[in-house]
């Protein structure tokens, strides 16, 4: 490509708070990639969790505020599946009734990509220069999977990761029982999913878990370190950055 | 089943047999299923057509009724309709007790659980004897089917022997499977053979033949269904199909999609009562065709859940269901379709936890052999109990305040700092264990520490890490 | 208002009868299905029979004189004694059947029952029947041993539909009565048959 696409970096309410690390990790893969990136600075949330409790009419408020806000740039980059398929499947969805603002939903999902599939499908980019001679595992976040077919994206992309062994997950397509609120509003249930999950993990015998959400690998790690596991997780773009030898998700930097 | 969802949750959670069992059964099924698939080309089309022939019968379904309802006549057959499920036991009732008949076999149905049949028959004092051996140990239990396809799925075979050395005349010595299923089969042959009146349901309605449709692997409906006098069909109204052709195609879809086979063991469709000169079959069949909120359910932006041809395939790759198994839902229909039936049912006001109670993750969505888009149908039940106001205080209250400040960028950075402050006070290492309001999460798992700074804050002042 | 009249009254489409019936055909055009080679209809069948999930032995023979003595071969292989449930159809009642003690109602705790079964499906190994004065339906559920004399074949399911006015009963079976009922562990023997034995006729009578 010869032009370079003006990228609005989605950054995502959990990103923002809890580990900014992957955002920055995002603007230097783009810009790695050829992207002009901006964080437009008026972005809060995409508005899932709203969506998922049923609370229909704050959801649209959100995707009207998110659509004004992102529509003015080329493209529209997220790193995380849930979130992005929020903007991607279900704006145009909740908006489809709406005569003024379908249209500007449906335009906006068209260039709102999820990274790993952003910098694999979209800019063709590959890591060069990255090495991290270690073991690592991927889990298929299930929004990512299912609503945007997110699977093969982060593969071919690790594997150009110098010294980056993957090894198989059993189960990798199974849902981590995170579900956004799900796992507040029914812990036990979510508890005895994640803990079959971990146990998967735990089996694999990688030492880093990777995956592209920050909600599941939140989740994961979580259960991971309460349960004394010494499994380290990161955000497959932390890797792809070359940031794979800083701090993984839970520890100091 | 007693209590709440909740409780019932707890229940089943504290309960490593059912865990075990349900492991046992769900884990065989989705493997074999899986190989199926695999073994058929193009069942990404299939899953098409399958959804497309229920479309076009939904779309038309009244006219398809007539149709299946003229036919079944000119056969001999009676058919009754009924609105709900109090119609449905009364006419069935009537019949039987028309009939003289003091005892019915039963053929496992789901319509018949769904509407209350087992119960009703009690009532009206006529011996039931549930042919199904899964249905038999559950009556032998005195519990409700915890599957659509293997309503004893819960129960180990410690349990399953107890059951019937206590019930059965001449019971196994062995401690095996097929030991116990030999001492059922003996026990249940007699009931068979001496019933008054067979009832089924209807795994399809035939619309250009008037024929019934039933598959088994066990044989029990034909026994079940072909030495009475009289047999009863209560089926929902949705189970049409426009021809025989159709039902061929959806027959091997629902044998794929719930045991993995290419086909049931026994597939019967039954057209009127014995004819002149025919040897064995039953004098007189009734037909009932029960709406029981199917009509309102297509009215309702439902009318995809009529699709279902109830293979359990969505539950037996349901990460919710797989842990909690049948029961905790408290419904008829467990699992993901359940979860989107029991509140068309039995209404939402009671049964909100079932759509709630999933993670949206989309795997039932990807197994359905008609492509019913069931995280869509069940956001869509959340979506009502928010409007109608029966979402808990404190949801309500935690989205509206989250909604609140999101909306206000400036306000949103300011609250989110502070908490960002408050929350790292609360451990010395990069994890909490413990997070006032938070023990949703941090009763099992632990919380990594929120950054010093946001992402917003630090990106602002230009600095990179 | 009947229940009846009260469910119709809402369940109204808006297609023609011609145009329904022209989109319920077109569902029909070219379904997606397991291919069979017509040139391999005996092979495809055998190895549909064969099957965990069909579990059928299997015998073949050249013409229909030749039953008595391939049932007489299945009770000796299987220890059991010759005694066998036959229906009244002609094609069997017509045969020698010296040395085999027949009955024609099944009793409830019948050895074997011998039965024809109209044609066999080399898709799925399934044996397809109509019940009719001289083919009665309960011996073949109520037998420990279903013995089926196949004299046809066809490719499909779709195959075995049979058009026009239809018997009180047409059935399928693709098996054994089995059950996965105790923890998903497969048990033969149910309620019905533990055993079925097909018997190939190549060389089907003519009526």
């Amino acid at each position: 490509m010869t032009t370079t696409p003006r990228v609005a970096l989605f950054v995502t309410c959990l990103v923002d708070l809890i580990r900014p690390r992957i955002g920055f990790a995002s603007i230097a893969a783009l810009e790695a990639a050829g992207c002009e990136v901006v964080v437009p600075e008026a972005q809060t949330c995409c508005g899932q969790p709203a969506l998922n409790s049923g609370d229909r009419k704050t959801a649209e408020d959100f995707a009207r505020r998110n659509i004004a806000l992102l529509e003015g740039y080329d493209q529209v980059v997220v790193p995380s599946g849930s979130c992005a398929a929020t903007i991607r499947v279900h704006y145009p969805e909740i908006l489809e009734h709406d005569a003024a603002w379908f249209p500007r939903a449906q335009a906006l999902a068209a260039k709102t990509f999820e990274i790993l599939a952003y910098l694999d499908e979209v800019r063709g980019w590959k890591p060069e220069g990255v090495a991290l001679p270690t073991t690592a595992t991927y889990h298929d976040s299930c929004s990512g999977l299912r609503e945007l077919g997110i699977k093969r994206q982060p593969r071919r992309l690790l594997a150009a990761i110098d010294g980056l062994e993957l090894k198989p997950l059993a189960g990798a397509e199974t849902c981590c029982g995170f579900g956004g609120t799900f796992c507040v509003k029914y812990p036990a249930i979510s508890n005895s999913i994640v803990g079959e999950k971990t146990a998967a993990i735990d089996a694999a015998g990688a030492d880093l878990l990777l995956a592209g959400d920050l909600g599941c690998l939140m989740n994961m790690a979580g259960k991971l370190h309460r349960d004394g596991s010494p499994v380290r997780a990161f955000h497959a773009v932390e890797l792809l950055a070359g940031m794979g030898d800083g701090p993984a998700i839970g520890e100091e930097a | 089943m007693s209590g709440g969802f909740a409780e019932r949750v707890d229940a089943a959670l504290a309960d490593p047999i059912l865990k075990l069992a349900v492991e046992r059964t769900a884990g065989t099924a989705e493997a074999k299923r899986t190989l199926a698939i695999d073994a058929f080309a193009d069942f990404e089309a299939a899953r098409d057509r399958a959804a497309a022939i229920k479309d076009h019968v939904i779309a038309n379904l009244g006219g398809y009724l007539e149709r299946f309802e003229a036919n079944a006549v000119a056969a001999g057959a009676v058919v009754h309709w009924a609105r709900t499920s109090q119609e449905a036991c009364d006419i069935v009732i009537g019949l039987c007790k028309a009939a003289g008949a003091k005892s019915v076999a039963r053929s496992k149905s789901m319509l018949g659980e769904e509407i209350g049949l087992p119960h009703a028959l009690a009532e009206a004092g006529i011996t039931r004897v549930e042919t199904d051996l899964a249905e038999h140990i559950i009556q032998l239990s005195g519990e409700r089917p915890s599957h659509i396809i293997w309503p004893a799925m819960h129960k180990t075979r410690e349990q399953v022997s107890v059951l019937f050395k206590a019930n059965h005349r001449d019971p196994h010595t062995e401690e095996t499977i097929a030991a116990m299923a030999e001492s059922a089969r003996r026990h249940l042959r007699e009931g068979m053979l001496a019933a008054d009146v067979g009832i089924c349901g209807a795994n399809f309605l035939i619309a250009d033949t008037g024929a019934v449709c039933t598959v088994t692997n066990e044989g029990n409906a034909e026994l079940s269904l072909v030495p009475p006098r009289m047999q009863i069909v209560t089926a929902g109204i949705e189970k049409i199909v426009p021809s025989m052709g159709h039902a061929v195609h959806m027959l091997r879809m629902l044998a794929r999609s719930a045991t993995g086979a290419p086909l049931t063991q026994y597939t019967t469709f039954y057209t009127g009562p014995k004819r002149p000169g025919d040897r064995d079959g039953p004098e007189e069949m009734h037909i009932v065709l029960v709406d029981n909120g199917r009509t309102a359910m297509r009215e309702d932006g439902l009318a995809e859940m009529l699709r279902c041809i109830r293979c359990g395939a969505c539950m037996n790759h349901c990460v919710v269901f797989r842990q909690i198994g049948g029961h905790a839902y408290g419904g008829t229909y467990p699992g993901p379709m359940g979860a989107v039936l029991t509140p068309a049912i039995d209404g939402l006001a009671a049964n909100r936890d079932l759509p709630n109670a999933c993670t949206l993750n989309g795997k039932c969505q990807e197994v359905c052999p008609v492509r019913i888009p069931l995280p869509t149908l069940l956001r869509g039940w959340r979506e009502k109990s928010w409007r109608e106001g029966l979402e808990p205080k404190a949801t309500r209250a935690g989205i509206g305040l989250w909604a609140w400040a999101a909306r206000r960028p400036r306000l949103y950075r300011t609250a989110t700092a502070t908490a960002l402050t408050a929350l790292r006070l609360l451990g010395r290492t990069g994890w909490l264990s413990n997070v006032p309001l938070a023990g949703g999460w941090t009763r099992h798992r632990d919380l990594p520490k929120p950054a010093a700074e946001s992402f917003m804050a630090q990106y602002k002042k230009g600095q990179r890490q | 208002m009947t229940a009846r009249d009260a469910i119709l009254s809402r369940l109204g489409g808006t297609m023609t009868p011609s145009a329904i019936a022209d989109e319920a055909a077109a569902l029909l055009v070219a379904p997606e299905r397991p291919p069979v080679a017509m040139t391999a209809l005996e092979e495809t069948f055998a190895e549909r029979l064969a099957l965990p999930s069909v579990a059928a032995s299997y015998d073949r023979i050249a013409d229909w004189s030749e039953v008595p003595e391939a049932v007489r071969r299945y009770c000796a292989a299987n220890g059991l004694p010759v005694v066998l449930c036959l229906p009244p159809d002609p094609r069997l009642t017509a045969l020698d059947w010296d040395g085999v003690t027949l009955h024609d109602g099944a009793a409830p705790d019948e050895d074997a029952a011998l039965a024809i079964a109209r044609c066999g499906v080399a898709e799925t190994g399934s044996l397809v029947f109509e019940t009719s004065p001289e083919a009665p339906m309960l011996p073949n559920f109520l037998a420990l041993h279903h013995l089926v004399i196949v004299p046809t074949l066809v490719a499909h399911l779709e195959d075995a539909i049979l058009p026009g006015a239809q018997p009180r009963a047409h059935y399928w079976v693709t098996g054994v009565s089995g059950t996965t009922d105790i923890e998903g562990t497969y048990v033969r023997g149910a309620h019905g048959p533990r055993f079925l034995h097909v018997i190939r006729l190549a060389t089907p009578l003519k009526r």
